[in-house]
């Protein structure tokens, strides 16, 4: 957390001030299980989870049986660097300069609507990850919390997104490029970087500083690489980068996944994936699949969601939900959502109802799978968040029916 | 009597240019009797239903479109045509289904799709939903756009889309005629044309236009522009539908006597809507924009049908109310553009809910995947309508996917309900098919098996899907 503030400890000396039973929950506890229990949260914590839990000073809040889960976390979206998609002076997520040096990092506005949206829907936390790029390594993604708080908690820097398959030019040379790149970030000729920099290769690609440092945490394994990749002989490409370069891989999209799934499983790398996506949309794709979800999935391959548009990153849960209408395992789409993104980014204590993990948690209105549910509670870091919206205003103000203007009411 | 004028200015193209005029007369002289032997539509539909056996849908739950549900009911249908509906239906000669603890629902219609003219490998030798070539392009008809072996049409099937509507793009201010059609998928596209549903107009407000052609240094480049383009545009179309009225009403004398006047493909589709016989379906996402189209429409005395799109109209929905126009909406989307920066996921209720329940909502798709799941999306709709404090059941929720873009389309008297003397266009769904686990399990069109789940030979697959893998397997198993 890049949040280190002293200013918690001492808020965590008070400990009745601030804490949170929550009572009879149906919990699914993002790491597989399913049960009626209470959570206890203490501050910023998850500090006991079981049953008949008691405490004289907690504020209480009956679930009365109802779906508990970790707060969600997207995996990719634009939350925080992209306001309005079409305007372009709203986005920040995109740069003209860097390549994979590019870090979205310090654009991230925590005033943004897509905020109180998005954890309104159950979103707790979100990476939020380079968009459009010309380049094939797009920049790095970070982590972020989304409590609003202009004191913003969150990881910088979690993870590289690269593409690879029919983005213009020959995908033959994109894994030319890539490998010329881990080459040079390898520097196995230990060279200066100002050497580095000065070679043909480098120089001709407009590499930075940025970039080939960026990279050099890719081929350490400090960070993933998230590779956006559909057409099977190319997740098989991909693999084989993962093994020449020991690469922390994670595949993203790979609707044509069901045709390598063996070596896919071998390999352990994770995946990303829309699982409502079932367009043959490019000669990429054609074999997608609204099966895709389950097929990865009960194979034994970590799965997790992404959406098709922009803006609502809480539809993960319609994905999951469909996912599950075609056969993946329930608990498969929960963690999916939580747990497996948390363990996937190294994003340490969250993601799970755990003991000691951050109270990142939602209380749903019915099964959090069904498009008709909505959190009736959200709690982000142990403190319950308000759910109101910018749509919830604009709803009350247009459902309002005194006979006077829109403009004064509210 | 669809179409009057347009068939009576086809007749005047016929006999001004064509030196066939006896092959054109005798060509359509077994046709229903018409005021002329000469009258047809071009491109005219010509479909024709799949085979249907007499079935009886037993013991079934049904939401039957028009708002009611019932518990275990039957359904009979005969020659694709729905022949009673009711409990304990007994019929010894027709196929019994037994669907005890199903759900039947009308065939589920899509107001807005681009299905075929954006086709699905999305690449630019098949993208042909615009026109962008000019802010008017009223003179393009979607159907000639329409690739016939798309395989969204199948996707759509298998999510219980029986009738969809496909409109051009929104770059012009006018985009063209849509068009209505059956899913089932022909490889000629008249086959597949809706028989009688009258074509639509396609005309876009607001960012797109300007945008589109703004960048290009044209008119139109604001939103004043895009009025001007309107207005100008539907003065010439008075213009022409006038001559073209004065000319029709003359004598067979008369007619001898002067040059009939010239036809103008752009001007037909826009007399068409001033005839009240094309529909128009306008993208328009804000209130203070739909207003003005309003006043337009009442300026050159024309109905808007429906606001497609129109995120803000939650803003205004008394006034859609009010002017009998529906609302074709989604559940959620918004940000991709300024305009669409004000959603409320309660649009589509407090839509429907206007006036004490005399609006007309609908969820829309204008999406591929959108469209194979307009169950949810009505769920979701359906969900935040009741958090908004409306009081919604789920069978009128169902009119959303239903009978609202049938009757936005011009087809309702065919199909959107589960009523005797309707088509047969009907889904057996597994769960209740507001649960995002609900999977359709038939889907028929006119009372023909169009979709069975689990049923490899009644899943249609196009020639695209065959063997582009592997040479001896499809594409995908839906």
């Amino acid at each position: 957390m890049k949040k280190l503030s002293f200013l918690i400890v001492l808020l965590s000396i008070n400990v009745s001030a601030n804490s949170i039973l929550i009572k009879s929950g149906q919990i699914n506890d993002g790491l597989g299980n399913s049960f009626i229990g209470d959570i206890l949260i203490v501050d910023e914590k998850i500090v006991e989870v079981g049953k008949f839990l008691n405490s004289s000073s907690a504020k209480i809040i009956e679930a009365k049986g109802k779906p508990v889960t970790p707060g969600l976390i997207s995996p990719i979206s634009n939350i925080g660097v992209v306001e309005i998609n079409a305007l372009d002076v709203t986005n920040d997520d995109s740069p003209d300069f860097f390549g994979p040096g590019f870090s979205v990092f310090n654009a991230f506005n925590p005033h943004s609507t897509l905020i109180p949206w998005n954890r309104s829907n159950g979103v707790t936390s979100s990476i939020s990850t380079p968009g459009y790029s010309s380049q094939i390594f797009k920049g790095m993604g970070s982590f972020y919390l989304l409590d609003g708080d202009i004191d913003i908690t969150g990881n910088a820097d979690v993870a590289m997104y690269a593409r690879l398959g029919a983005i213009g030019g020959s995908r033959a040379e994109t894994i030319q490029i890539m490998e010329s790149m881990f080459e040079l970030a390898l520097n196995k000729d230990e060279l200066e970087l100002e050497e580095l920099l000065g070679t043909t290769f480098a120089s001709s690609m407009d590499m930075q500083l940025q970039d080939i440092q960026a990279l050099s945490r890719v081929v350490n394994r400090e960070i993933p690489l998230v590779l956006e990749v559909n057409r099977a002989i190319d997740i098989l490409q991909a693999l084989r980068l993962k093994n020449d370069y020991d690469l922390e891989l994670v595949l993203m999209s790979v609707e044509e996944a069901p045709l390598v799934l063996d070596q896919i499983l071998a390999s352990g790398v994770s995946v990303i994936i829309d699982p409502m996506d079932n367009i043959p949309d490019s000669f990429d794709e054609l074999a997608s699949n609204i099966k895709l979800g389950g097929i990865l999935s009960n194979a034994g391959i970590k799965v997790m969601f992404s959406t098709q548009r922009s803006h609502n990153y809480h539809l993960m849960r319609q994905g999951a939900g469909n996912a599950v209408a075609h056969g993946m395992t329930y608990q498969a789409g929960i963690s999916g959502m939580t747990s497996i993104v948390a363990d996937v980014f190294n994003i340490q204590d969250r993601g799970s109802i755990k003991e000691g993990y951050f109270a990142d948690i939602v209380i749903w209105s019915e099964d959090p799978l069904e498009p008709s549910a909505y959190p009736t509670t959200v709690i982000i870091n142990g403190s319950e968040i308000s759910l109101e919206t910018r749509a919830s205003r604009l709803t009350e103000r247009y459902t309002d029916k005194r006979d006077i203007p829109s403009s004064y009411k509210h | 009597m669809k179409n009057h004028l347009f068939l009576a200015f086809s007749m005047l193209l016929i006999y001004s240019c064509s030196e066939d005029v006896e092959v054109s007369q005798s060509s359509t002289a077994d046709a229903p009797a018409k005021s002329s032997s000469l009258e047809r539509d071009p491109f005219e539909s010509n479909y024709k239903p799949l085979e249907s056996e007499r079935t009886l849908i037993k013991s079934v739950n049904l939401y039957d479109g028009l708002g009611n549900e019932y518990s275990n009911f039957d359904v009979l249908f005969d020659d694709g045509i729905i022949k009673e509906i009711g409990k304990d239906i007994v019929d010894n000669n027709a196929t019994i289904i037994d669907a005890r603890g199903k759900w039947l629902t009308p065939g589920l219609i899509d107001i807005h799709s681009h299905m075929g003219v954006y086709p699905a490998p999305s690449v630019r030798t098949s993208s042909d939903g615009n026109e962008a070539t000019s802010p008017n392009t009223a003179e393009v008809w979607a159907e000639h756009s329409v690739w016939s072996q798309d395989p969204q049409f199948s996707l759509a099937l298998k999510g219980g889309v029986t009738a969809f509507h496909v409109l051009p793009g929104s770059a012009n201010l006018f985009g063209g005629r849509g068009a209505t059609f059956k899913n089932i998928p022909r490889n000629i596209i008249h086959d597949m044309k809706f028989p009688g549903a009258p074509h639509s107009l396609k005309m876009a407000c607001g960012e797109n236009p300007k945008r589109v052609y703004g960048n290009r240094g044209s008119a139109p480049s604001t939103r004043m522009g895009n009025m001007a383009g309107y207005r100008n545009a539907w003065i010439s179309a008075v213009d022409y539908q006038k001559r073209q009225n004065e000319y029709i009403k003359k004598s067979d004398e008369a007619k001898e006597l002067v040059d009939p006047p010239r036809r103008n493909l752009e001007l037909d589709t826009l007399a068409g809507v001033l005839e009240g016989e094309i529909l128009v379906q306008n993208h328009c996402y804000r209130a203070d924009e739909m207003a003005n189209m309003i006043e337009l429409s009442k300026e050159f005395n024309y109905k808007i049908t429906a606001f497609h799109h129109a995120v803000e109209a939650y803003k205004i929905a008394d006034l859609l109310a009010d002017e009998g126009i529906c609302g074709a909406l989604w559940a959620d989307w918004w940000g991709f553009k300024h305009e669409a920066y004000d959603m409320v996921p309660a649009n589509i209720a407090i839509v429907d809910q206007a006036r004490g329940g005399q609006g007309c909502a609908i969820v829309h798709s204008d999406d591929e995947v959108g469209i194979q799941h307009l169950n949810q999306e009505a769920a979701k709709a359906l969900s935040a309508g009741l958090r908004a404090g409306y009081e919604i059941t789920k069978a009128r929720a169902m009119r959303w996917i239903t009978s609202n873009p049938a009757k936005a389309a011009g087809i309702l008297d065919q199909t959107g309900t589960i009523e005797i003397g309707k088509d047969a266009d009907l889904v057996i769904w597994n769960k209740n098919p507001f649960s995002v686990y609900a999977l359709t399990e038939y889907v028929f069109v006119d009372g023909a098996k169009a979709f069975v789940r689990g049923e490899k030979e009644l899943q249609p697959v196009t020639d695209f899907d065959l063997g582009i893998i592997n040479p001896s397997d499809e594409r995908a198993s839906l």
